[in-house]
């Protein structure tokens, strides 16, 4: 090839030169997005309270309805469908009504029983949700269960999978962490909810510009303009049917798959033999318990310590309790990986003051207790209620923390040390050695 | 590695700047890793594929140049060698379970081999480039002689998923260029980009929301719904694929390079030769060069054109996809452009005035009968089964008794609120609609040449602000990625 060839194709393969001085319009356009983040920063464009939520779901529904409490639960239960599903059914048993998913956060049976065998009326809050794991229910503790809405007492009920999971990518990668994650700031521990670089990317994007930080709250309110202006010009025709969320789900499963609408999930109540028939989620398990995961171990045993940490330097009281299961899915894990959840979880629990309550190895729930291989189903969680009760109005920690007098306990004292513990000086204390904690959690080795 | 995804995001910037940083001689090599690495990052065992594929076909294709007497026979293998690898990897399930349908019609019940053969990503395409180099060699050009180079032509990244389907003459001599930074590259790629983005993301994406039900469950639309949304998938296809096409190209400009088109406005096409002419042209012109004219093109009678015509298409439409539906797309595409053709040659016979085919009034009717023609081919496309097919052509074709007693009550899509998609695209598509007549008009008028500069700081801005708003958490992947 010959030089006027060069010359012509290298015309060819560039744009037409320009006789002028050309200044490049996609660097003066990003100067000038950066001046709009910037304008936007300033006058709070599309900046909505943390609490109205794009999007109903469990958690959001758990959330607004612990802020609407005026009193702070004494109570307040933690976990994952290991706990919601046996709560939540048990008291659509004990009411003999159906109960909406979305509206229903307490256990009422268990307020019940714990009264009729301690002696005390107590209040309880049910923050178990679909998919929470030990950092969901840590950074429920950080942001919500504070000040005035302390609760005295956490029972949280924890199972293998919450620490084990394969399936699941990062903690950042839960349902509730997209609502939970709105109330507060993660910076301090980005490592631990970010561990993928795109992730982390992803969240740096977030913090630095403006507009893509609240991508989420202006994508809402431009549906809801977008919606209200559809109603307008393109008004509804009347139709014998209303299109309805259930049509829409079945239409496009796909679409806002964790969204939750009250009337979309009712726990009914059961008489004796009309339970639904035995299901079998071996297959769903097989692939969570695939493999030892230590990212996921360590991460989840560091938010489970965390929160034991928080809570104390707050003088609420951790209930930690392991959640029965199957021998069937029992089976499925290696021993080394039962080991390691068992013993971590036990260590960690009694290191940081918590009752520790092992139902798993208590030898009371048989197969017949439960709905799947992991769930109980109401009758197997009326029988935990019940446990739980007889154990914590036993429990002189418990009982102190809700200014019950024990038998043979100075009163005054626990009283004492539970003031004692909620002051500035103690909670700074705790937090110093919840981070210590989480530095000797470091690094990729088995606990 | 998707365009659409933060990895691209890091990715490419990185490469840019790398490439800038570079000397010319080591640009080609940087390139050629960078392409490795972005195409490792799907499946790295397949970077083994396309390393074999580029070996064979740079030490093969020369030695067609080396004897007259045996060069049929070598392009032969080498054609050979590139369709069996893509037959292996694309059509293997395909032709076995076509096989046990067909004994089963002989009362033969064979039970088919499960063969766990993942398509590799791009194959299609990265094959027709291969066989395109090759049978430029054999008509007579010069083979490459760098290896670097012949190997990045088939690897370069921004084309290497879904085209376009470059040439090897016009690709490799712009590799040899020492070209200079300009800022030039930067403001027209990243234009491309941006503009790439926005069909994909913010156009193609929401539409895919109601495709994806429409197809999924016809039998929850009426006929005149189903019409809605096969135009909405001839937007989705359209915006999705020049999305991808825009940012190929853009990608390509950072570095200097220039891509071929893909697409110019196809749904203002009057004909469905014309549209051929606009849709996917470096696949129409790949299949015109090295299927149509090597069947004998229309060097023969009207059935030998015909017959290579239907072939030609039909074998198109196989390349999309190993499914009945995608050749029964193909063969429908192959019997539009045969009526097409007896269609102009009828109007010469008849004798029908040539003012009146040039009459303004005879191009819109024949741009919206098109326009409507080339929907009917998206439902085959679209669908996932010739079943699927054929239910909603049956229930498109009762659209004209849904027109004698409408009412708005019939529109399905009116009644579903969220997403809000649904009712808005009785304002969407008509804009989409529209907006393919307004930029020719402005093409007409040379307006996207030299945009005024503030135009194209304004469009860069909103779509910056539009993309980092909007653009979803997770989004589907380019439709031309499983092709």
């Amino acid at each position: 090839m010959d030089n006027s060839e060069k010359a012509n194709l290298k015309e060819a393969s560039c744009h037409q030169a320009k006789d002028v001085c050309f200044v490049s319009s996609f660097a003066f356009a990003v100067l000038l997005y950066w001046l709009v983040n910037y304008a936007a920063w300033v006058n709070g464009f599309g900046q909505t309270e943390a609490t109205k939520f794009p999007e109903k779901n469990w958690t959001s529904w758990a959330i607004g309805d612990f802020l609407k409490q005026k009193k702070s639960p004494d109570l307040v239960f933690l976990g994952s469908s290991l706990m919601l599903v046996p709560l939540a059914g048990c008291d659509a048993d004990y009411t003999h009504k159906r109960i909406d998913g979305s509206q229903h956060h307490k256990s009422l049976y268990f307020e019940d029983v714990f009264s009729r065998k301690s002696g005390k009326a107590i209040s309880t809050f049910n923050f178990a949700l679909p998919g929470e794991m030990p950092s969901d229910a840590d950074l429920i503790t950080q942001f919500l269960l504070r000040h005035e809405k302390a609760p005295k007492i956490i029972v949280y009920g924890v199972g293998p999978r919450d620490f084990l999971d394969n399936l699941l990518p990062s903690p950042s990668a839960t349902d509730p962490f997209h609502s939970l994650s709105r109330l507060g700031s993660v910076e301090e521990q980005a490592s631990l909810f970010f561990p993928d670089w795109k992730e982390r990317l992803n969240y740096e994007l977030s913090k630095s510009v403006y507009l893509y930080g609240l991508k989420q709250d202006i994508t809402c309110k431009a549906n809801q303009l977008a919606t209200s202006k559809a109603e307008k010009y393109i008004p509804l025709p009347q139709t014998e049917k209303r299109f309805s969320i259930f049509d829409r789900r079945a239409l496009m499963p796909e679409y806002r798959p964790g969204e939750l609408n009250v009337g979309e999930a009712f726990f009914r109540p059961h008489e004796l033999g009309e339970r639904e028939a035995f299901a079998d989620n071996l297959i769903e398990y097989r692939k969570r318990y695939k493999s030892l995961k230590w990212d996921t171990y360590i991460t989840q045993m560091r938010s489970f310590t965390d929160l034991m940490n928080v809570a104390r330097a707050r003088g609420i009281h951790v209930v930690v309790m392991a959640m029965p299961i199957t021998d069937i899915n029992r089976s499925l894990l290696t021993k080394q990986a039962w080991d390691v959840y068992r013993t971590g979880v036990r260590s960690f629990a009694l290191s940081k003051g918590a009752t520790f309550i092992d139902l798993d190895a208590s030898k009371k729930f048989a197969l017949s207790d439960f709905m799947d291989t992991v769930h109980l189903h109401t009758g197997g969680g009326r029988k935990m209620l019940d446990c739980l009760a007889d154990t914590l109005s036993a429990d002189r920690p418990t009982l102190v923390a809700l200014g019950i007098k024990p038998k043979g306990v100075q009163l005054a004292s626990g009283l004492r040390h539970a003031t004692a513990a909620r002051s500035p000086k103690v909670i700074k204390a705790a937090r110093s050695k919840a981070r210590e904690t989480r530095l000797s959690l470091s690094g990729n080795k088995p606990l | 590695m998707e365009f659409n995804s933060l990895q691209y995001l890091v990715f490419l910037p990185t490469v840019f700047l790398l490439f800038w940083i570079c000397p010319h001689r080591l640009r080609v090599p940087l390139l050629l890793v960078a392409s490795y690495v972005f195409y490792m990052s799907w499946r790295p065992i397949y970077g083994f594929l396309i390393a074999g594929l580029t070996l064979g076909n740079y030490f093969l294709v020369p030695l067609i140049t080396k004897t007259e007497k045996h060069k049929k026979l070598i392009l032969g293998i080498v054609v050979a060698g590139n369709l069996i690898t893509l037959a292996i990897f694309k059509y293997a399930t395909f032709g076995m379970h076509t096989l046990k349908e067909g004994l089963a019609l002989a009362h033969i019940n064979w039970r088919e081999p499960h063969l766990h053969i993942l398509l590799p990503l791009g194959i299609s395409f990265f094959v027709f480039e291969f066989i395109h180099y090759a049978v430029e060699v054999y008509r007579g050009k010069e083979p490459v002689k760098s290896l670097p180079g012949f190997a990045l032509f088939a690897s370069f990244f921004p084309t290497q998923i879904a085209g376009p389907i470059k040439r090897y003459q016009d690709f490799i001599p712009q590799l040899a260029i020492p070209a200079k930074f300009k800022w030039e590259y930067v403001d027209e790629g990243m234009q491309q980009i941006l503009l790439g983005l926005f069909k994909k993301v913010l156009i193609a994406d929401n539409l895919a929301l109601v495709v994806q039900a429409g197809f999924t469950h016809p039998e929850n639309f009426s006929s005149l719904d189903l019409w809605v949304i096969v135009y909405a998938f001839a937007f989705q296809i359209f915006f999705d694929f020049a999305g991808y096409t825009d940012i190929a190209r853009g990608s390509a400009m950072l570095f200097g390079y220039k891509v071929p088109i893909n697409f110019n406005l196809p749904y203002i096409a009057a004909n469905v030769s014309d549209f051929w002419h606009r849709w996917h042209i470096s696949l129409s012109t790949w299949l015109r060069d090295y299927l149509f004219i090597p069947l004998g093109g229309s060097r023969g009678g009207t059935l030998f054109t015909y017959r290579n015509l239907f072939l030609t298409m039909a074998l198109g439409g196989l390349w999309h996809g190993a499914a009945m539906h995608y050749l029964a797309w193909g063969a429908y595409q192959g019997v539009l452009l045969i009526l097409h053709k007896e269609y102009s040659k009828m109007l010469v016979r008849v004798g029908v005035a040539e003012k009146l085919l040039s009459s303004k009034i005879y191009h819109a009717v024949s741009v919206v009968i098109t326009f409507h023609i080339v929907c009917v081919g998206w439902v085959f496309f679209r669908a996932e089964n010739l079943t699927i097919a054929w239910n909603i052509i049956q229930k498109l074709a009762q659209a004209p008794i849904e027109l004698a007693h409408f009412s708005a009550a019939q529109l399905a899509i009116l009644q579903i609120r969220d997403p809000i998609i649904f009712p808005a695209l009785v304002l969407i598509l008509p804009v989409l609609m529209i907006a393919q007549p307004v930029v020719d008009w402005l093409n007409d008028k040379r307006f996207y040449l030299s945009p005024p500069w503030p135009v194209q700081v304004t469009v860069m801005v909103a779509l910056m602000c539009l993309l980092t708003i909007f653009s979803p958490d997770t989004s589907p992947r380019f439709i031309y990625f499983q092709f």
